[in-house]
């Protein structure tokens, strides 16, 4: 039995051109006989159904109706066109502590927030124990939550939430907050739905979390759903779309651009360009540059950085010992990473090109390119050392 | 209406809860806390003793201080309605409970204020040993409750139109001025022409005040039957404040 069903789903909405709405403008507008209205569909002639005890991973760029698909299942919004059927109870872990008031103390947030998502008193004083253990604040929990930190904050509205034992859950993006011990908690809590036969709907950017978690994964692209079907392909084809922007790290840049770095080429060795590798695939990266003026022996260097900006490996022409004379015009340089040895993640590459003494910086530019490895073992990590047993 | 005032039952510990919350953030971290709700009046009243002794007019206490005490529930149960769905957006947009509960939670939080209020007046009134007329006790609770449900429907009104008018803070901050001034609070309906009268019960704040006076202090109570209709127009508003509210409700989120 599904205990998700959406057909033809369509969401529309009118943007209006002026930020502010005032009676003022309204009524100017209504006499000048405009209709500064425009039609924008968030959603469009999206179908799909999830089976009861299944998990659905929503993937798409911001944007792409992620979040408007959530609160029509929800049902905070109409549907323009098209239905929505949710079997059972609904609970939404939406913005966690959306409910809390800064004023109350915690146990006062608890009882409100079980209120508005739907529980009874005497559930809430049932579960009140095992709502202040999970989210650890035993000790704070006659302080009013404006004296709590993020992370405090977060783990008492992910306790509340689970808590209304609802039979369809709907997750968005809460597992990108707190800090590492809480969201394997979390995950760990979700794997403990999943058993007791929950329906969850998550939404994420963390795309691995995704594949691990969803037996069924939903693509989401300007409103339209673009693919349903194993996680694995869908997140491949995500991937593959380059649409999946919003998470990137951001770009940085400067220098004189006396010479500068044109563009970047990611190759497999075989010069076919790509954006995905496997393990131990060689990655051969083709630097355009453009030197305005003559540059004697410059430099240039790269670093690969990890999806949170932190870098991995860094290093330059002048350390590898490769002597260049001096470049003029317009060229490119053949960098080669032959094995590569990362497992699986997205990673960044900054590039930079500097006078021999490092003093002139000609162009820098940060987290410019990335691309993404995978691997088909259970290895994990994100490097893969070259090691061997013996026994 | 039936599967509203259903929903409404079905969450009534929300709206409890939704209630006690508004009442305890009003005053929560003030040094006198709750007995603010009662000062509040008791200070007002001697400003504008002050005030109408310097203008010369004759005006007793018990009269003034019920004026100001029906003003101050109509009032606030206005303001706080316009923050009621926009000031809530993380909620509305978010968790599905229907959306009534939250106008209806801060006017009922009002009247528990508003009926504390009371019994600050009645223990004045004891205190100046001012005659209260036992019978009229008996009929109060019905003006109170037209008086409730006027303040719901104006607050189903302004709450679910601020929403898509901002405007509507400003607009209502100088209607609210403005009736002030149409309401008996700090002048004896006396001062009223003749002629104007009934227009001047078109405001049902008006005949709630002359009948809630009326029926404790044996005040007159001018307008005869238009008192009736006057009366009549706190349910009137009541509807038609829900039928705005629930023409609107479906979009709010779309809007917040």
């Amino acid at each position: 039995m599904s205990a998700i069903t959406v057909e033809n789903l369509g969401k529309r909405f009118f943007l209006k051109h002026e930020v502010q709405r005032s009676l003022k403008s309204t009524i100017l507008n209504i006499f000048r006989g405009r209709t500064l209205k425009e039609e924008f569909w968030a959603l469009r002639g999206v179908n799909f159904t999830v089976e009861k005890g299944q998990t659905l991973g929503v993937i798409g760029a911001n944007g792409a109706g992620k979040s408007i698909l959530l609160s029509l299942l929800a049902g905070t919004m109409k549907a323009t066109e098209g239905s929505v059927r949710v079997e059972g109870k609904v609970s939404s872990l939406l913005e966690l502590g959306a409910g809390f008031h800064p004023d109350l103390t915690g146990r006062e947030n608890i009882y409100l927030n079980g209120a508005i998502l739907g529980l009874s008193k005497n559930e809430i004083a049932k579960r009140f124990d095992s709502i202040v253990a999970f989210a650890e604040l035993e000790e704070f929990i006659d302080t009013p939550v404006k004296h709590y930190s993020s992370g405090m904050y977060v783990r008492l509205g992910f306790a509340v939430a689970v808590e209304v034992d609802p039979d369809v859950l709907l997750i968005d993006e809460v597992l990108a907050v707190g800090d590492e011990t809480f969201r394997k908690k979390c995950l760990a809590k979700i794997d403990s739905l999943q058993k007791q036969g929950k329906t969850l709907l998550i939404v994420s950017h963390d795309l691995e979390t995704v594949k691990k978690i969803s037996e069924q994964a939903l693509l989401l692209d300007e409103g339209s759903l673009l693919e349903i079907g194993q996680p694995r392909n869908v997140v491949d084809k995500y991937i593959d779309l380059g649409i999946h922007k919003q998470e990137d790290l951001e770009v940085k840049e400067w220098g004189n651009r006396d010479a500068e770095i044109k563009d970047i080429v990611l190759m497999n060795r075989h010069g076919e360009e790509k954006q995905r590798f496997k393990n131990g695939e060689a990655i051969q990266i083709k630097i355009n540059y453009d030197a305005h003026e003559r540059i004697d022996n410059p430099i240039f260097g790269y670093s690969i950085a990890d999806n949170d900006g932190k870098l991995i490996f860094g290093t330059n022409t002048q350390i590898a010992g490769v002597d260049i004379d001096f470049i003029e015009g317009k060229g490119s340089i053949i960098l080669m990473l032959d094995p590569n040895i990362l497992i699986r993640g997205k990673f960044y590459f900054s590039f930079s090109l500097h006078s021999s003494d490092h003093i002139t910086n000609y162009h820098r530019k940060e987290n410019w390119v990335y691309f993404w490895m995978e691997a088909d073992n259970e290895e994990i990590g994100f490097v893969k050392f070259p090691a061997k047993w013996k026994f | 209406m039936r599967r509203i005032i259903l929903e409404i039952y079905q969450r009534r510990e929300l709206l409890k809860g939704l209630v006690v919350r508004n009442l305890k953030i009003r005053y929560k971290g003030s040094v006198l806390g709750f007995f603010w709700s009662l000062l509040d009046p008791l200070f007002m009243m001697f400003i504008y003793l002050l005030f109408i002794r310097i203008m010369r007019f004759s005006i007793d206490l018990p009269y003034l201080l019920s004026g100001i005490i029906v003003w101050q529930f109509f009032v606030m149960c206005v303001n706080d309605s316009l923050g009621a769905i926009s000031g809530n957006t993380n909620l509305v947009k978010k968790i599905y409970f229907p959306r009534v509960i939250l106008p209806l939670s801060q006017v009922l939080a009002n009247l528990v204020n508003f009926l504390l209020s009371l019994a600050v007046l009645f223990v004045f009134l004891l205190f100046i040993r001012t005659d209260i007329q036992v019978a009229g006790l008996l009929i109060l609770p019905v003006i109170v409750f037209l008086e409730a449900i006027f303040c719901l429907g104006l607050a189903l009104a302004v709450s679910s139109i601020s929403v898509y008018f901002r405007d509507a803070y400003h607009i209502v901050g100088v209607l609210l001025m403005a009736w002030f001034f149409m309401t008996p609070i700090i002048y004896p309906t006396s001062l009223v022409p003749e002629r104007f009268f009934s227009l001047y019960l078109l405001n049902p704040l008006s005949s709630i005040l002359i009948v809630f006076r009326g029926i404790l202090f044996g005040t007159a109570m001018p307008g005869g039957p238009l008192l009736f209709v006057s009366l009549g127009f706190c349910v009137v508003l009541f509807a038609v404040g829900i039928v705005i509210f629930a023409k609107l409700e479906p979009y709010f989120a779309d809007v917040l």
